[in-house]
């Protein structure tokens, strides 16, 4: 008779707590999908995660802009028609990243074979920061990375109108600091040979970005 | 009523684009200040929900636990560098901060606390503080920016206010566990 009571009051009260259970049920289940959605499939975290593969989605197109280059030549992206453009953004008077980017592009660079350099690929890298960049500036900087100056340019984008829609284009934030400095994503651009952007690649693995690279340029060749 | 207008006073002056662009442009200030004033002001929201739709808390929110659940859902949520940044970039997201905030995270914090054991009390807290250092040491080591839209001193800054919180919770648990409040009374 007492286990019997026992048994309808368990009852009686899971009736009264199913809706507290269900609630329980339901809020992980929201907890998860917001998670889910919020960082695309448990993918990104960050914002920057976020904006690298939308950019992969969509493969913008580098906008018209004009280049002046440290030669003093000016010239807009059809410059590089029909071959590789790869591209990292920086200013000339940063002494953290800018410097680390710079080198690592060097190290991608001298691992591409020489029979692609110039003639399928092409560096540039690209200052946001024009008043400081002059071209007699940007001669000298590429002297320290050992950049030719024709198969590894470096170039700015004098009008600031155009230089903010490529930064826009291509997801590059640039915050300005009170120092002079600036605050700024840093990344390896791989541009295809009609001027989309092919891929966003992480600019502390060298191997990882010149491999891609080369496979894409070994790949073309044996064509 | 009068603390439902309370907080509703506190939400539209924190709403106010000049006040929630000022406090935004400070990492710490955006996540530490703003978003827990959000939460105050959905606690002072509950009050009147608690004596409009009794039932509704009674029947759904019975133990504590589906509120408590919410209310850590949203706040892990916003502690990520993620969504914070798409706070200031999205519109959307912005509305969404001050409407999560406040109504999924103030509102059930408040039903669920007093319905809750002392021993789940104690996991929340467990929960938090690890959730706390993990972030804490996520901002601070991290060599990478996490946040596009705020600077890596921030970034570490915001990391060591997360630790500080985080030891503040060890503390009081702490306290609670060694020190008898009826001794001194």
């Amino acid at each position: 008779m007492q286990v019997e009571n026992q048994k309808i009051w368990e009852v009686v009260f899971m009736i009264k707590t199913w809706h507290n259970t269900f609630a329980c049920f339901l809020v992980l289940l929201f907890g998860f999908g917001l998670f889910y959605f919020g960082t695309n499939g448990f993918q990104a975290f960050t914002a920057e995660t976020a904006r690298v593969n939308k950019l992969i989605d969509e493969k913008p197109k580098f906008p018209d802009v004009t280049f002046e280059d440290s030669k003093g030549r000016k010239y807009s992206i059809a410059e590089f028609e029909d071959k590789y453009v790869f591209i990292t953004f920086l200013y000339t008077s940063c002494t953290t990243v800018c410097p680390q980017l710079e080198m690592n592009m060097s190290k991608v660079y001298d691992k591409v074979p020489t029979k692609y350099i110039g003639k399928d690929v092409v560096f540039l890298s690209i200052s946001f920061d024009p008043t400081r960049d002059d071209p007699s500036t940007l001669e000298k900087y590429r002297g320290y990375f050992n950049s030719d100056g024709e198969t590894w340019r470096m170039a700015r984008i004098a009008n600031q109108s155009e230089l903010d829609s490529l930064l826009k284009a291509f997801g590059v934030i640039v915050i300005p600091d009170e120092n002079g400095n600036f605050a700024h994503n840093s990344a390896f651009y791989l541009v295809d040979k009609k001027g989309s952007l092919l891929d966003v690649l992480d600019y502390k693995r060298m191997d990882e970005a010149a491999n891609e690279l080369i496979g894409i340029l070994d790949k073309e060749a044996g064509e | 009523m009068k603390q439902f207008l309370y907080g509703l006073f506190i939400l539209v002056f924190l709403a106010l684009p000049p006040v929630a662009n000022l406090m935004e442009s400070v990492m710490i200030i955006h996540m530490h200040m703003q978003m827990p004033l959000l939460i105050i002001t959905g606690f002072l929201f509950a009050r009147l929900f608690q004596l409009r739709f009794p039932r509704f808390f009674e029947k759904w929110n019975r133990n504590g636990i589906p509120g408590i659940i919410l209310f850590g859902v949203i706040v892990t949520y916003w502690t990520m560098p993620r969504s914070m940044d798409e706070a200031l970039t999205t519109q959307g997201m912005e509305v969404f901060k001050f409407i999560s905030l406040p109504i999924l995270a103030g509102v059930p914090l408040r039903d669920s606390w007093k319905k809750l054991k002392p021993i789940v009390k104690n996991i929340v807290f467990y929960f938090f503080i690890f959730v706390f250092f993990g972030m804490g040491w996520l901002y601070i080591d991290s060599p990478v920016q996490l946040c596009n839209n705020y600077l890596i001193i921030e970034q570490i800054t915001l990391g060591w206010g997360f630790i500080t919180t985080a030891i503040c919770m060890v503390i009081y648990l702490i306290y609670v566990a060694f020190v008898d409040p009826t001794k001194y009374e």
